[in-house]
């Protein structure tokens, strides 16, 4: 399963490459930044200060025409001034148009997109894993189903797929509170997270197909190994053999796989939210859509913030998929990167 | 077994995918909560009206039965007609999707294009400025959500300099063509064209860039390892031979597979950049539908989208059946 | 003598002047080339510069290949015989580097296209590859040099035929008589242009007509049945043996002067290797060219050579006629390899095999003593400097690396047993932590 020469190669390849080494530490940094985003976000991110909206990031400053009416000489004029708005200490990366913080919305909103890309990628490995196992170990007729299916699924893009779940089965969300809220840590902050469930589930259903190959394939060579054909001439039940002998062995390229799954999930998440099919409004996908509005009137901050923690998040998975690919060469090169 | 067999036999095997596509479109009406009556019936319809609308549409019928109906009809081509738009649901669809066609064609070839050199160049040269310039632009590619890449485009290439065109398509790439035969000014129409392809297909084509250049990019590697190339080298071949005939044919096979795998990000990725930039393709008709409940154009264009899949996927097989011989002989 | 002094004296030694310049103790061939010597090594080495360290993996090799003979190179795996046949045709690749040395190779033509040139060392008809510059060397694979390598499956690209890939070979070959310019260039006049333009256009190729045809004559020359069909088939459908038949053919396309076998049997079944084997002696018999056989078999150099060389960690260690290597061996590494073949005529015999593996060749674990002294039964204290190559037998060419070259093996300085235990060029310590320090020299 995971030996010591696994770990050792982990640990060459780790020293070796300086992008292995940025790609941990994106993903802590992002992990963390998820994990305590309640301490670390200095505002409350859905809180809504219109007199404060729009202001740019620090470092910038924005001129904007004001249009007023005025009295003159018993005449109603109207009177276009340029103003001049300057940033806040207060908001790092200024504000959006109902003057939410920024800088709080992106921390929020590496809560959302790194809960959904995992519990989704878990979710699509527990149907894609056993189904994929199951069918490459007995191959003949459930193999043929699997790969029908698996051709058919692969026929809907998953994106459109899971536009067009979510759009007919709603866009359900549920409460969970934030532990550190409602033990008083941070009071300010939202008392619970929004989990978009349905995402969830859409995400996992879509991208199941992946995992489900990848397995078969792992399932396919391992059956032909000399110490599977033994097992299974001392008379092991064909299920002991795959839990026993074929899963230990398929694990390395699955993990690859999830690791790769979760940037292309992250990716699909922020897509759906963009495209307003999400269940909730703190995320980087739905804030980029809001900012889209601004972008010709020269509030540029709006969409381009959340966009490059998108990217960086996606960088630094993407990075540690390729250490761990590399690391352990599982030999499923482009597989299941989808966005 | 010839080639043309092989074709013959992946497309026997379509018949039956888009056939399951064609199924799994239909049943998702079922597994879906709310009856599509909702969609055209008033808020306040009697339930005299409901079952009136009910038997119009042939909702009415037993599952198996409306089943049936659905596939008997669109085998003449027959699509239903749009709850909302009132128009035949296949001149709807086919209207659409040439937009969508022309912008993942624009993306691919372009991607394409560019993707293949820079990997060679990549691996030919690791370790070499231009070999770290390669790997980070293709790492940035994979990792940037087209959408957002398309909002950028728009605020530098339109807002800021103005120079391209950020919604809708203009004229589309037949008028090019026809520009020449009626006489109209060819260059004017082209650049009309360019105008408003450019940043969405840039936006779109992005990632694949990005995905063929690693893929050549290790490929090539890996190829140039191999012992044919060394012996390649032994008998005195040029290098132009060795990397693009011996190294990029082996290359590309693979890669080929992995690509007709992606085709569907292609098309989820057009969907939402058609969004982004109001191109008038398939994707907007899907998205329209949903929020709609146009059930007729959604089936349809579900079933347009699964089926273009399918063929390029067809296509795919047997341009590698004819780069690697020995899928044939297998 | 200096390089310099060398390229001074232009012809000096036309008509076979210094000969082997065996002499004062030291058998490694030195000195200039010999008119009857096709191609002369001296002192060449190689190292491959890896994230581990530095690796010795030729070691100031030299040697001399007679007209029309077969020369054979011997050694375990990892002696560095393969490195060498690679470095011969400048074939080594990143990290590796061949670091030092000369390698004469006799070709008039080239001489005199050199002669006078500063940067390029000529004398006589022998030019030193090592000082041309890079292209040339390119342009000698083919027409001078060919290399059989030792698995023919993975020699041959598996989506292009056969017979196209040995027309390539001819191919390579017609064009440079046609133009002997565009040799030299690095695209060989064929760059990227040429090749899509050739792709796109109808009935336009790289290889012709006349090379296919070639091709088949080449395949029937080694013994392929039915030439005219095998020549469209792919690699996947030949079998290994008929496989490396087509390689002999592809290394035959441009009529080497110098054919370099890379275990040209290892990977082929035995009945097979007998048959390959005879192939290569019937064409050197025919067409007159000088062999280098590369193998681990001693079997197959007592059938095929005249000459051999016996490698062990990057170094020549025993060299001399068949004969005298083979009865009168010095070094015990060579008797150790004798040792491991089963005599017919005994076979009770038990088979003594050599203890320990080769060294790693890493540059910072080899220290300065015989490299084979941790594996020797016959290690003395002696072998705790690193031993010159002495001449056993001038008349035969017989030399070792080895103290006992000139004298006998003595028990009494005989080192205790397990002393390399610890010590340096130990490849058996798996560890980076392992102590390098220590050892030698009390």
């Amino acid at each position: 399963m995971v030996s010591s020469r696994v770990i050792r190669n982990l640990k060459k390849e780790f020293r070796q490459s300086g992008l292995a080494k940025l790609g941990l530490a994106l993903v802590v940094l992002i992990t963390l930044t998820a994990v305590f985003a309640p301490f670390i976000a200095p505002h409350n991110p859905t809180d809504q200060q219109l007199d404060q909206s729009e202001l740019p990031p620090i470092g910038f400053s924005q001129t904007e025409e004001r249009t007023s009416s005025q009295m003159v000489d018993g005449e109603i004029q109207t009177v276009t001034e340029e103003v001049e708005i300057s940033a806040e200490p207060d908001h790092v990366f200024g504000t959006d148009g109902l003057g939410r913080d920024m800088f709080s919305r992106v921390v929020y909103g590496a809560r959302t997109s790194l809960v959904v890309g995992v519990l989704g990628t878990l979710l699509a490995a527990s149907i894609g894993v056993p189904v994929g196992l199951l069918a490459g170990y007995h191959r003949g007729r459930v193999d043929d189903a699997l790969m029908r299916i698996a051709d058919i699924s692969l026929a809907f893009p998953s994106l459109v797929l899971a536009v067009a779940l979510i759009g007919l089965w709603g866009r359900a969300a549920v409460n969970v509170p934030d532990p550190f809220v409602v033990a008083g840590l941070a009071p300010e902050m939202p008392e619970s997270f929004v989990l978009p469930i349905t995402v969830v589930i859409v995400v996992g259903l879509v991208n199941w197909v992946w995992f489900a190959r990848v397995a078969r394939g792992e399932a396919l060579s391992l059956r032909g190994q000399e110490y599977v054909k033994a097992s299974r001439a001392l008379g092991a039940n064909d299920n002991t053999i795959i839990l026993r002998h074929i899963f230990p062995n398929a694990i390395t390229p699955i993990i690859v796989l999830g690791t790769v799954q979760v940037a292309a999930i992250i990716l699909l998440e922020s897509s759906l939210s963009f495209l307003g099919f999400s269940g909730t409004t703190l995320s980087w996908g739905f804030d980029i859509a809001q900012g889209r509005d601004y972008v010709s009137s020269g509030q540029w901050w709006i969409a381009s913030i959340p966009g490059v923690a998108i990217m960086l998040s996606v960088i630094g998975i993407n990075l540690l998929g390729d250490w761990l690919r590399d690391a352990l060469d599982p030999g499923i090169e482009g597989e299941g990167g989808a966005a | 077994m010839s080639l043309g067999r092989f074709a013959l036999k992946r497309s026997l095997q379509g018949i039956g995918v888009v056939w399951g596509v064609v199924t799994v479109v239909f049943a998702l009406r079922f597994v879906t909560p709310g009856s599509p009556i909702n969609a055209v019936a008033p808020l306040d319809a009697s339930q005299e009206t409901r079952q009136a609308i009910a038997a119009e549409l042939g909702l009415d019928q037993p599952l198996y039965v409306q089943y049936g109906q659905y596939v008997f009809e669109l085998l003449q081509g027959d699509m239903g007609r749009s709850y909302i738009r009132g128009q035949d649901v296949t001149t709807l669809v086919f209207e659409r999707l040439p937009a969508t066609v022309e912008l993942a064609v624009a993306a691919s070839v372009v991607a394409i294009a560019l993707a293949i050199p820079l990997g060679v160049i990549s691996a030919t040269r690791r370790n070499e400025p231009v070999d770290y310039g390669a790997t980070l632009l293709s790492l940035g590619g994979i990792s940037t959500p087209n959408f957002w890449l398309g909002i950028m485009l728009i605020l530098i290439f339109a807002v800021e300099f103005n120079i391209f065109n950020t919604s809708g398509r203009g004229v589309d790439v037949g008028d090019v063509a026809l520009s020449v035969i009626n006489a109209e000014p060819f260059v004017g129409t082209l650049l009309t064209w360019l105008a408003y392809i450019t940043l969405p297909a840039i936006a779109l084509g992005t990632y694949f860039m990005a995905l063929i250049t690693r893929l050549t990019r290790s490929g090539m590697l890996d190829e140039l390892s191999k012992g044919y190339v060394q012996a390649a080298r032994a008998k005195g071949l040029p290098q132009t031979l060795i990397r693009y005939k011996h190294a990029l044919r082996n290359t590309l096979i693979p890669v080929i597979t992995v690509l007709g795998l992606q085709l569907g990000t292609l098309i989820g990725g057009a969907v939402i950049t058609e969004a982004v930039f109001s191109w008038p393709g398939l994707g907007t008709l899907v998205i329209e539908s949903i929020n709609q409940r146009d059930w007729p154009a959604l089936q349809g264009s579900l079933i347009v989208i699964g089926t273009s899949f399918v063929l390029v996927n067809i296509l795919v097989d047997v341009v590698y059946a004819y780069l690697d011989p020995e899928v044939v002989t297998d | 003598m200096s390089d310099a002094e060398r390229t001074d004296e232009p012809a000096a030694t036309d008509g076979g002047g210094t000969g082997d310049a065996f002499g004062s103790g030291d058998a490694a061939p030195t000195g200039t080339p010999a008119a009857g010597d096709v191609l002369s090594v001296r002192d060449l080495s190689t190292r491959f510069f890896t994230e581990e360290g530095q690796i010795n993996a030729v070691e100031s090799v030299s040697f001399d290949l007679r007209e029309d003979e077969i020369l054979g190179v011997v050694g375990e795996s990892g002696s560095g015989k393969s490195v060498t046949a690679l470095s011969l045709v400048d074939l080594v690749e990143t990290p590796g580097r061949i670091t030092a040395g000369e390698v004469w190779y006799r070709d008039p033509d080239l001489a005199e296209e050199f002669r006078g040139n500063g940067d390029v060392r000529v004398d006589g008809d022998h030019v030193d590859l090592r000082t041309v510059p890079p292209r040339v060397r390119r342009s000698l694979r083919g027409p001078s040099f060919s290399v059989i390598f030792q698995d023919p499956m993975s020699s041959f690209n598996p989506s292009i035929t056969v017979g196209e890939q040995i027309a390539e070979a001819v191919e390579v070959q017609r064009r440079a008589r046609a133009n002997p310019r565009s040799t030299r260039s690095r695209t060989q006049g064929y760059g990227l242009g040429k090749y899509l333009l050739d792709g796109i256009v109808p009935g336009r190729d790289y290889t012709s007509e006349e090379s296919m045809e070639r091709a088949v004559e080449l395949l029937g020359q080694v013994g392929i049945p039915d030439p005219e069909e095998r020549v469209d088939e792919y690699p996947g459908q030949f079998s290994g043996g008929m496989l490396q038949r087509a390689m002999i053919a592809q290394a035959l396309a441009g009529e080497p002067d110098v054919l370099i076998a890379d275990e040209p049997t290892t990977a082929l079944d035995v009945t097979i290797q007998a048959q390959i084997l005879n192939l290569l002696k019937e064409i050197q018999a025919d067409r007159g060219m000088s062999i280098v056989l590369i193998t681990h078999d001693l079997g197959v150099i007592a059938e095929m050579c005249d000459r051999v060389c016996v490698m062990y960690a990057g170094e020549v260690v025993e060299r001399g006629t068949l004969d005298s290597v083979f009865e009168d061996t010095v070094h015990p590494y060579t008797q150790g390899l004798l040792g491991s073949i089963p005599d017919v005529d005994d076979p009770r015999a038990r088979l003594e095999p050599i203890t320990g593996n080769v060294p790693s060749l890493l540059d910072a674990e080899m220290g300065d003593r015989c490299y084979f002294a941790d594996r020797c039964p016959k290690a003395m204290e002696a072998c705790l400097d690193k031993p010159p190559e002495t001449t056993v037998d001038a008349a035969t060419g017989h030399g070792a690396k080895c103290v006992l070259a000139d004298r006998e093996y003595d028990p009494a300085d005989a080192l205790p047993d397990g002393y390399f235990d610890a010590g340096p060029g130990d490849a058996a310590a798996p560890d980076e932590e392992a102590a390098t320090d220590g050892g030698e020299g009390e």
